[in-house]
């Protein structure tokens, strides 16, 4: 009798979850844990002279990350990410506003200009504004023909290039949480506000924003992580003149060689972002709208 | 029962479907294999092969290429080892990675009786140094880091890689993405060895980097003559068919080979140890030797040339040309990267690193 109860639960209740979650943790397993786990190891390895791996337990490669060269770039990666995220909330979130606040169709019209750059690589994007920045670039072109300046101006690799770069890829990452957060606040309550005497400003800042806080808390997060891994915007509109964490790693799997310290790094990256999220959990952050 | 035969009906259908996921690519690798009499998978350096030598080539053999590129010798070094074994047929490293590459035994040995068209080559580019009889390597095109000057736009008298590290050049320079070259330009600036190895010396060099660092605005071994053309950079150390190429565009532009001698290169063709299509890949090799269709790249990527008979079909206009064909003293007083220890390519990197913070 016990037997059969159980068999029954079982079919109840066990396979169909092994069926239906099964692939997916399969995918999981193969695609993100077992990888991770080779990082890990890899680590902890060795090199020898010629940079291959060898399997020899160390921990000399996370002794090197914590020297001033290292800690300097962490240091200016964390700050290039927190400026494009002051940036992306600045812009975006008047931007998502106005998409929430508005009817019909231009709503889809808004709402597409977010979503078409994504149609092009960011790569070619990037490259883009390479030219369209560069001293003979139609920007510098355009200010020279309205006699603003003489000269070209000095646009292309500098720290504030690589800022505006990171804005430009980033940006929707940021609007489409606040749009989700700013269409779901009830407009009664903004009456209401109104209703018992609150100025427009005092409105926006006690009412609209604390209650859209989770969208900016959300789109924080998703623009912050990538900021410190996407190399190329460093390289391309940097000129490779200010690196993030991404740049290192991507340095020692290409030119120094050493996979073993590049390992190293990508753990460090890891951290940082498991440490924002947790951050972003205590202030109360939802996991369903960072996608996880 | 119905439900417990549906039940395993649908996970059968799900593993069986798993399993024809796995069959379907395991087929298309072995039709991919079969294929691979007819095709050649070359690893080569970006902006160096024409795309119209190779469609040449294509047509002329019926092979067909897969070009991937990459910018610079250890990007090359640790896709080749990453990639599965036999990913690429054709490597181009320049001369310590072909020494360095064969100490790994990565490289196949040549077949001379099937590469004719090596008569071709001139005497004193056969049988180099790193690697001695030509047994793994055929060499391709080379140059210099020349040091390229925008003359409109800077005074400063410069002949050697010291006058680039001077304080008025601030954001001004472009330079190779390419560390070897850039450190080894710094040592030379300083008159050491350009592979030093002395750590002392090179705690001067990283001193001396931070001096260029500010002069620095662009690291780029691509296509370091854009940000010359487009006038983003107007000096810098980069390959010196760039500077030619960028001469065509901006004739103010100045070819100057420093005055402590030239960082050197030169690149070769090889075949990987691994190599599926080795037949294919000796017919491309002495292909790319044959005299008009070295002249091909030369007409497009105007660079020190090993391909003597090649030289002669080009005519005046490139031998007399000081950026697409170096003087023989620029070269005779350069010097070629070698491979270091492990502990001093270290100390390279870490300087690599502080440079480019």
């Amino acid at each position: 009798m016990e037997k059969s109860h159980s068999k029954h639960e079982w079919r109840a209740n066990t396979l169909p979850a092994m069926v239906m979650v099964g692939p997916v943790t399969l995918v999981l397993l193969f695609l993100v844990v077992a990888p991770l786990i080779f990082v890990g190891i890899m680590s902890l390895c060795k090199t020898d002279e010629y940079y291959n791996v060898v399997y020899d337990f160390t921990l000399v490669n996370y002794a090197k990350l914590i020297s001033p060269d290292y800690l300097k770039i962490y240091l200016q990666s964390l700050l290039i990410a927190f400026f494009t995220t002051v940036i992306c909330i600045l812009l975006g979130y008047p931007f998502s506003y106005i998409i929430a606040r508005t009817k019909s169709k231009k709503k889809t019209l808004l709402y597409m200009l977010v979503i078409i750059p994504f149609w092009t690589n960011s790569l070619i994007r990037i490259y883009g504004w390479r030219t369209f920045l560069g001293s003979s670039g139609w920007l510098n072109s355009l200010l020279m023909l309205l006699h603003i300046t003489k000269e070209p101006v000095d646009m292309l690799y500098k720290t504030g290039t690589t800022i505006l770069g990171m804005v430009y890829c980033l940006i929707p990452f940021m609007i489409l949480p606040l749009y989700t957060a700013i269409e779901k606040l009830d407009t009664s309550l903004l009456e209401a506000s109104s209703d018992l005497g609150a100025k427009p400003v005092k409105t926006l800042f006690e009412v609209i924003i604390p209650l859209t806080s989770s969208g900016i808390f959300s789109g924080s997060i998703m623009v912050f992580i990538p900021c410190l891994g996407y190399f190329f915007v460093s390289n391309i509109l940097g000129g490779g003149n200010t690196d993030v964490i991404g740049n290192l790693i991507e340095r020692q799997f290409k030119s120094a060689n050493n996979w073993p310290l590049g390992a190293a790094l990508s753990i460090i990256l890891i951290l940082v972002t498991l440490v924002l999220v947790k951050i972003y959990q205590k202030l109360g952050g939802d996991m369903d709208s960072l996608g996880v | 029962m119905k439900k417990k035969i549906l039940g395993l009906l649908m996970s059968a259908l799900l593993v069986a479907t798993m399993l024809t996921g796995c069959g379907a690519s395991s087929t298309s690798e072995a039709t991919a294999t079969a294929a691979g009499s007819g095709e050649l998978n070359i690893f080569v350096w970006t902006e160096y092969v024409p795309d119209s030598v190779i469609e040449k080539f294509e047509k002329e053999t019926g092979i067909k290429v897969n070009m991937s590129t990459y910018s610079s010798n250890e990007d090359c070094l640790s896709k080749v080892k990453s990639e599965a074994a036999g990913a690429y047929d054709i490597v181009q490293p320049s001369d310590y990675m072909v020494a360095n590459m064969i100490a790994q035994g990565m490289l196949a040995e040549l077949d001379f009786d099937k590469l004719p068209n090596f008569s071709n080559i001139g005497d004193s580019y056969k049988n180099p140094a790193y690697d001695p009889g030509n047994k793994y390597s055929v060499p391709y095109m080379g140059g210099a880091g020349a040091i390229a000057v925008n003359r409109d736009k800077i005074d400063l008298d410069i002949d050697s890689y010291d006058d680039l590290f001077d304080p008025t050049l601030e954001g001004q320079l472009v330079v190779l993405d390419d560390f070897r070259a850039v450190i080894g330009m710094a040592n030379k600036a300083l008159g050491f060895d350009f592979n030093e190895t002395d750590t002392e010396k090179l705690d001067k060099t990283e001193a001396k980097l931070q001096s260029i660092k500010k002069n620095i605005v662009l690291y780029d071994s691509d296509s370091p003559k854009s940000a010359l053309i487009s006038g983003d950079c107007n000096a810098g150390m980069i390959w010196s068919a760039e500077v030619a190429m960028a001469m065509e565009e901006n004739p103010s532009i100045e070819v100057i080979y420093p005055s402590e001698g030239a960082y050197l290169f030169f690149d070769n063709w090889c075949i990987t140890k691994d190599s599926p299509n080795y037949d294919n890949a000796l017919t491309f090799l002495n292909f790319m030797m044959d005299p008009e269709n070295m002249a091909m790249v030369l007409e497009e990527f105007p660079y020190l040339c090993a391909n003597t008979a090649a030289i002669e079909l080009m005519g005046d206009e490139y031998s007399s040309n000081p950026a697409k064909n170096p003087p023989a003293d620029a070269i005779a007083k350069g010097t070629y990267v070698e491979n270091l220890d492990s502990e001093i390519l270290d100390i390279y990197s870490e300087m690599w690193t502080k440079l480019k913070e």
